[in-house]
């Protein structure tokens, strides 16, 4: 699972984007995510796979890993030595389930 | 003609130094040693600019519109960018940029047939530049530096033929257009193996590091070029170890030239293969 099926098109692209770029979105984005995900235009698989936390759907449609991995690290935490490494292990969780 | 008096390819693992403590002491001595080696080459040579190629890691700019290589021209590069600071947990730190060496590098590698792209504001910077400049103390040298930020890892990005290319374009620029008094240092910043944000999270291929180590040491840039391809970077850590491509600029710029290892380290906490080369330069 690489870059194989990766979809430049996707709107979660620029919302991962976005949150790196605006701490008043990505605080937004804890209080209430719903709102946040409304004004992107997400297709609805996508949108599902992002509220399900579903990263093996998300990227099966194309999302760059890359921005995946941030993508958790919003959801679950970003320092090094705590909410990272439970990003990590949630991600990896997701990506290697049957 | 301006003089290459450096030229290394370097790791930018954030993990190197937020959970540096996690890693075994076998492993952390290799991180200091290398970082110390590099280091002493770098303040014994002495270079005016440094010109650093590193992947962008998507920090900069939207992936609808990817530049493959964009240029720093900011007068101060600082970092690490905000959201990246609990990430890697380094320092903050301000390194002096060079917008007149940035402008012709931009107007150097345009004439050459190079398309660059190239921002008078700030970039952003997460582990890329802010691990080499913050292990190296670049804030602390008597240097600029001119941040040339790479597409690694959105597709379809500059293979290392293309990477190779666009170094000996580099190296042609820096002797012909730059002053010539002026010592110039080049970094690859980026590698070795992992796949960040992948299924192979944890994954570091040894075999792969060691082989990619001991091809830049030998001074055999075709068998390189036929041998470093995307799909074997791929497989060796898909969307990261890619960015080995900064590396491979440093070489088209400086050609064919032995290069020395600093070791290598094989840690899972640094979710990375760790090492660096530096390629001694004649006076």
């Amino acid at each position: 699972m690489g870059l194989e099926k990766f979809d430049p098109t996707l709107a979660g692209h620029d919302l991962v984007q976005d949150l790196k770029w605006d701490p008043a979105l990505r605080a937004e984005f804890k209080r209430n995510e719903k709102a946040v995900l409304d004004r992107y235009a997400l297709r609805p698989a996508e949108r599902k796979a992002i509220e399900q936390r579903d990263f093996k759907a998300l990227y099966d449609l194309g999302f760059h890993p890359y921005l995946g991995g941030q993508l958790s690290r919003f959801i679950y935490g970003n320092d090094a030595g705590a909410g990272a490494l439970v990003a990590n292990k949630m991600l990896i969780e997701s990506l290697t389930k049957k | 003609m301006a003089e290459i008096v450096f030229a290394a390819g370097i790791p930018h693992a954030p993990a190197i130094v937020g959970l540096f403590d996690k890693a075994s002491p076998e492993s952390q001595k290799v991180v200091r040693e290398t970082f110390a080696g590099l280091s002493r080459d770098l303040r014994a040579a002495r270079p005016d600019v440094l010109i650093v190629f590193a992947n962008d890691h998507i920090t900069n700019s939207r992936i609808t519109q990817y530049p493959d290589f964009l240029i720093g021209m900011a007068p101060e590069h600082r970092g690490p960018h905000e959201w990246f600071k609990p990430w890697i947990g380094c320092r903050d730190y301000v390194v002096k940029g060079n917008p007149a060496v940035a402008e012709a590098l931009f107007r150097g590698m345009t004439n050459r047939g190079v398309r660059m792209f190239a921002s008078r504001k700030p970039l952003n910077f997460d582990d890329n530049i802010s691990v080499p400049s913050t292990l190296l103390d670049l804030d602390k040298m008597p240097v600029t530096m001119v941040p040339v930020m790479q597409n690694c890892t959105v597709p379809p990005f500059p293979d290392q033929h293309r990477c190779y290319a666009v170094g000996q374009a580099l190296g042609d620029f820096i002797r012909k257009d730059l002053p010539a008094d002026m010592r110039i240092g080049l970094i690859g910043s980026g590698g070795l193996s992992h796949e960040p944000g992948g299924a192979r999270y944890l994954f570091i291929d040894e075999a792969f590091d060691r082989w990619f180590i001991d091809r830049c040491v030998k001074a055999d840039h075709e068998r390189l070029l036929k041998e470093l391809t995307i799909e074997k970077m791929e497989a060796a850590g898909s969307g990261g170890t890619s960015e080995l491509l900064a590396w491979v600029v440093v070489m088209g710029a400086i050609g064919e030239r032995p290069g020395h290892s600093f070791g290598y380290a094989i840690c899972t906490d640094f979710r990375c293969g760790i090492g660096a080369v530096a390629w001694p330069l004649a006076a």
